[in-house]
């Protein structure tokens, strides 16, 4: 196994709120170790004076100085991951701040965290794993061709899909809603494979990705299994040509969001939320079914509606599903509520996400949702700026997932 | 002997001062001597778990971060049984179980609306401040029933 | 979730802070095995620390106090001496009670000019009345300074 990632943990709050072991444990099966740089009083002192924030927790000042210890290169880390109380204006701001100086000073992948008493290692394991991931195998993330013939499985919370790819192009697809969760994989397998007129003995290498990967990849007996916010980082940047330089991608999915702020292809900063449904592509789907159409059909009707005709801002979908039971029975239009919807989703998702990374152009929409195209107008709408939807957008997944694992076709990378 | 709850409750002055003269000083220590010295489920560094800031809810309401509930898990139940406090208000580094602003600022609100006897002070800056610092809170705690005469 | 079994239950653990030209840490610790009598004490760069039942180490340290009493300090500590949870060897950086040690350490000449000033003078010692006035400079000095500027 190889050395322990040194993952750098800049905090308040996590030990008094009883989440530190859970932090630990989420490190620890990444094969991460969590520490605290270590700085002295002095360094606290003249840090915070000047870094320029007044922060009146001791813990935050501490915070800061840990943070620019790591900035100077005085203290050394893989990576670092910044976590405070949610609920606490002066954490937030400095939170915010921490990732903004660390991923503008340094070369180190930051993750920012906003935990409650419940947050467990579950939840965090992702994150964790993602940051390791972009520590520790930045070779293979730089691969830019995918090579010989690789299939990428993303078993995800609403749908599983996968790809077979050869030489560079995509030969073969299949999707299916998420059921039974190996079921589900053998299914858009089998349909790949047949597509490309292949046998899976034929491949040369597999990826997984999504929630399912750990249980799909030792079931199908995967060279890579690895979490979708560096999976979909290259496979949106592969999918747009937009494998150099900067930009933004956004994978509003079935149970969470993903926003992640990209460079050269590798993930610097990212969110990942989901606490409540009414800003998931699970709303919409409940819009199309209140509507009676197809979800397919949801993105062209909205693009027909105003959203601004009918209220609609609530991040939960029970109270969401009362607006727009409510605007149906004032006599909205279907095409206005389809795109108050859409709009209200992307609303959510601006508000609660995108302020926790820096957008930075081009901004690439991925994932099924990036087929509404009610949802990718109004985010343009939001951003201000032009929404690139590649081909092939829903299989982002399974696409990233086969490129990368072309790097295990040779067994030189792991 | 009084219980004195000191502020910082992590303070190596205060809490030598008030053991110094008989009696006895209630800090975070103690608060975390005790979910250290007890069995349960691990959780460390503190031994602290999600019920610490569900016990804080007697503090401090649900919106509150879950780190201030969790630090007012140690300090509430001390503030309810101390005698007395002594309070520095110019603890402005005192990290961990202090590092918390908003914490600090209900442990203080408190303390004084409990109405018990609080000794206000601000750390001496020089030989002449030592001296009245010592001073006050000598005649502080020997003004509390049980002290050293 | 692993269960917890704690170690040194029934136990207290004090540091002992020692910031003195006459008595150094190692003359300390020598002085406290002598009066140990099985009480565990361990040698720091600061002083000791020192962990029984809380009567053994009142006992201790009543003895040891006797060297210096104006420049030794006592605190009670949650955590067993060199617990890893607490060890900076594994978290890398200095735990968050450490810096609160240093801040107050660099106080302590103060407290102990205190401390000798009072046991000389004992009640003739002036108590303040309040707390120490705010750090605000006298407007008659203020003038006197003005003037000697104008001058």
């Amino acid at each position: 196994m190889s050395a322990p990632v040194r993952v750098a943990q800049l905090s308040c709050g996590p030990e008094h709120s009883g989440v530190q072991k859970e932090i630990y444990d989420a490190a620890a099966a990444v094969n991460a170790e969590m520490f605290f740089p270590d700085v002295t009083l002095n360094d606290i002192r003249e840090a915070y004076g000047s870094f320029g924030l007044e922060a009146r927790s001791a813990d935050l000042q501490l915070a800061i100085a840990r943070a620019k210890a790591l900035v100077e290169g005085r203290v050394e880390a893989d990576a670092v991951f910044i976590a405070t109380c949610f609920r606490c204006a002066e954490a937030a701001i400095v939170r915010n701040e921490l990732r903004r100086y660390i991923h503008e000073q340094s070369d180190l992948p930051v993750v920012s965290y906003s935990f409650t008493e419940r947050t467990t290692s579950g939840t965090l394991l992702t994150r964790m794993e993602a940051l390791t991931t972009i520590a520790r195998r930045r070779a293979l993330l730089a691969r830019e061709v995918q090579e010989g013939l690789t299939m990428g499985v993303d078993s995800g919370s609403s749908t599983t899909k996968a790809i077979v790819m050869r030489d560079n192009a995509i030969i073969g697809t299949g999707w299916a809603p998420t059921t039974n969760v190996i079921g589900s994989a053998e299914e858009v397998i089998a349909a790949a494979c047949s597509e490309a007129g292949i046998s899976r003995d034929d491949l040369d290498a597999i990826g997984t990705t999504g929630y399912g990967r750990f249980l799909v990849g030792e079931k199908i007996g995967a060279d890579l299994v690895q979490e979708e916010l560096t999976v979909n980082s290259k496979g949106a940047v592969y999918l747009a040509g937009r494998q150099r330089g900067e930009a933004t991608v956004i994978d509003i999915g079935g149970m969470d969001n993903k926003a992640i702020s990209v460079q050269d292809g590798i993930p610097g900063t990212f969110t990942m939320g989901g606490i409540c449904a009414g800003a998931s592509g699970r709303f919409l789907e409940m819009t199309a079914k209140r509507l009676g159409v197809d979800i397919t059909e949801l993105g062209p009707l909205a693009m027909k509606g105003f959203s601004k005709e009918v209220p609609m801002n609530s991040y939960c979908i029970v109270f969401g599903t009362q607006s727009l039971v409510n605007a149906l029975a004032a006599g909205s239009s279907a095409e206005d509520v389809a795109a108050a919807a859409c709009h209200s989703v992307a609303e959510q998702v601006f508000e609660q996400q995108l302020q926790e990374v820096d957008i930075k152009e081009p901004v690439i929409m991925v994932g099924g949702t990036s087929l509404i195209e009610g949802l990718v107008h109004e985010m343009g709408e939001l951003l201000q700026t032009k929404v690139i939807v590649p081909p092939h957008s829903q299989y982002i997944g399974a696409v990233g997932s086969a490129l990368l694992a072309s790097g295990f076709i040779r067994g030189d990378l792991g | 002997m009084a219980k004195v709850f000191i502020y910082p409750a992590t303070s190596l002055i205060l809490s030598d001062m008030v053991e110094r003269w008989g009696h006895s000083p209630l800090g975070a220590a103690l608060a975390i001597r005790e979910r250290i010295q007890t069995p349960g489920l691990d959780s460390p560094p503190l031994q602290m778990t999600a019920d610490d800031p569900k016990k804080g809810l007697k503090y401090a309401a649900v919106e509150v971060p879950s780190g201030v509930r969790g630090r007012m898990a140690l300090f509430g139940p001390m503030i309810d049984e101390a005698d007395a406090a002594i309070i520095v208000n110019d603890a402005d580094l005192a990290f961990g179980c202090m590092g918390c602003a908003r914490t600090n600022e209900l442990v203080k609100y408190r303390i004084r609306s409990r109405g018990i006897p609080v000794l206000d002070l601000l750390y001496p800056r020089c030989d002449e401040d030592g001296v009245a610092f010592v001073a006050a809170i000598k005649a502080f705690l020997d003004g509390l029933s049980g002290g050293e005469a | 979730m692993k269960e917890y079994v704690p170690a040194y239950a029934g136990t207290v653990t004090k540091y002992v802070f020692v910031e003195s030209p006459d008595v150094t840490p190692q003359q300390l610790a020598i002085r406290a095995y002598e009066v140990s009598e099985g009480v565990m004490i361990k040698e720091t760069c600061f002083g000791l620390q020192i962990t029984g039942t809380e009567a053994e180490v009142a006992r201790v340290i009543a003895e040891i106090r006797k060297m210096d009493p104006s420049r030794i300090f006592v605190k009670d500590r949650g955590f067993p001496p060199g617990d890893p949870r607490r060890c900076r060897a594994n978290l890398g950086g200095a735990r968050p009670g450490y810096y609160g040690h240093e801040f107050e350490t660099g106080l302590l000449r103060y407290i102990s000019y205190g401390l000798d000033r009072c046991a000389r003078e004992g009640a003739a010692a002036p108590p303040p009345e309040t707390c120490p006035p705010a750090r605000r400079l006298d407007v008659r000095r203020l003038q006197q300074i003005i003037e000697a500027e104008e001058r």
